[in-house]
């Protein structure tokens, strides 16, 4: 599919699902949520087992921790803040983040609740809605172009939930490179430009 | 409210937004949040990122039974967790540390470090970091120390400055061990910093070199 072609249809759906959430928030809808379920679900479990792949179990749980979270907390969702799916991204970084803790074999007392704000105060104030969306835009298109040293430590990053210091020994690269890759990448993706 | 000068790297601001950080260390970030907005939008941009990423998994294949077993439990989940506490916490302590503090600073149980410092240990995280709280008084020298690996302090309340310049509140600093900083409170008031250290601190003072057995048994 030609690139823009294909940027359309994900806006379009977007676009779908974020009035299924309003639904939801609105009406206790729960045809809409079904749609939602349908859509993120799969993404949810594939995100579980990108940090342990195999543990079917685990990333069950996780999907439903995270859609009970998203049917709780709907009518909390601000389309001015976040778009549904970095939203969503949100809700299921905090539910591994709070998993891995209560299942880690080193047990730390802190409590990660009021470090993640959920994203309706993650940050001071809203974005505009245009330039919002032409970040996101920008971001969507440099992830496909991005040289595959960067890309590969974004995932490791932040689908595989890996520190600096893991991606550095399991890439066998020095850790400063690990830090640079992952800065050139967010240059890349506009992410770092001064406003 | 953007007053601070000094910010976490992109790399590491992107690892609280991967949520693959440390929890002690995304404690300092969260509360290097709360005093720059800078760093808040800079976040939601990395969270995008990371929903990008998301987005181009290979979707996993979800049981409808486990479907069924939800859209069945949806009336009687239990309501949303009340965000409000009841207790009342000083509006002075970061929202990431009421965990830790009662209701305000003072309640805390500051155990004496020096003559000019107070320190109270928070917690540990999993990986042994220690995070603690120091207190600094006006005008006095919060030590020169050497420690094992990476420092991150962010200034809570007043002042300090050090050989590199001055900070204020929600400056965000880490120090490495190679690092020989001799900070100092500005002497209009006390200074009140978050910090998490990785290894055992080694004071180099004199004072401190007599004192070091203790406090590195302290933190063994
Ligand atoms: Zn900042």
């Amino acid at each position: 599919m030609p690139l823009m072609a294909n940027t359309t249809a994900k806006s379009d759906k977007l676009a779908h699902l974020s009035a299924c959430i309003v639904r939801v928030a609105e009406n206790r809808d729960k045809a809409a949520f079904a749609e939602l379920f349908d859509h993120y679900a799969p993404l949810i479990r594939a995100y579980s087992l990108a940090r342990e792949p195999g543990a079917d179990l685990v990333a069950d749980d996780l999907v439903q921790e995270v859609l009970a979270r998203v049917w709780l907390k709907a009518a909390k969702y601000n389309a001015r803040l976040a778009n549904l799916n970095t939203w969503i991204f949100t809700l299921a970084r905090n539910c591994r983040i709070d998993y891995l803790r209560r299942n880690s074999r080193y047990a730390t007392e802190i409590d990660p609740t009021d470090i993640f704000n959920e994203i309706e105060d993650e940050g001071p104030g809203p974005f505009q809605m245009v330039q919002q969306s032409r970040v996101q835009q920008n971001i969507r298109v440099g992830l496909e172009q991005l040289p595959k040293e960067q890309s590969e430590i974004l995932t490791k990053v932040y689908l595989e939930g890996k520190s600096h210091q893991q991606t550095s020994e399991e890439l066998k690269l020095p850790l400063g490179t690990v830090k640079s890759r992952v800065r050139l990448a967010l240059k890349k993706l506009e992410v770092l430009v001064p406003r | 409210m953007d007053k601070s000068n000094n910010h976490p790297y992109e790399e590491l601001l992107a690892a609280y937004s991967a949520g693959s950080l440390p929890l002690s260390q995304a404690l300092c970030i969260s509360a290097h949040l709360e005093h720059c907005q800078s760093c808040g939008q800079k976040l939601q941009q990395l969270n995008h990122v990371g929903s990008e990423l998301m987005l181009q998994l290979k979707p996993s294949k979800v049981s409808d039974e486990l479907k069924t077993r939800l859209l069945g439990m949806l009336d009687s989940l239990p309501e949303d967790l009340p965000d409000g506490e009841s207790r009342e916490v000083d509006s002075r302590v970061p929202r990431c540390l009421h965990q830790f503090v009662e209701r305000n600073y003072d309640d805390l149980d500051w155990k004496r470090v020096s003559a000019d410092i107070h320190s109270v240990e928070l917690c540990r995280d999993s990986n042994g970091a220690r995070v603690e709280l120091l207190k600094i008084k006006p005008g006095g020298s919060a030590t020169t120390h050497t420690h094992m690996g990476d420092e991150y302090t962010v200034i809570l309340e007043g002042s300090f400055s050090d050989e590199s310049g001055l900070y204020g509140q929600g400056d965000f600093l880490i120090r490495d061990e190679n690092d020989q900083h001799t900070p100092v409170a500005t002497q209009d008031r006390e200074c009140i910093c978050l910090a998490v250290t990785e290894g055992p601190i080694q004071f180099t003072g004199f004072l401190h070199r007599l004192l070091n057995p203790f406090i590195r048994r302290g933190y063994a």
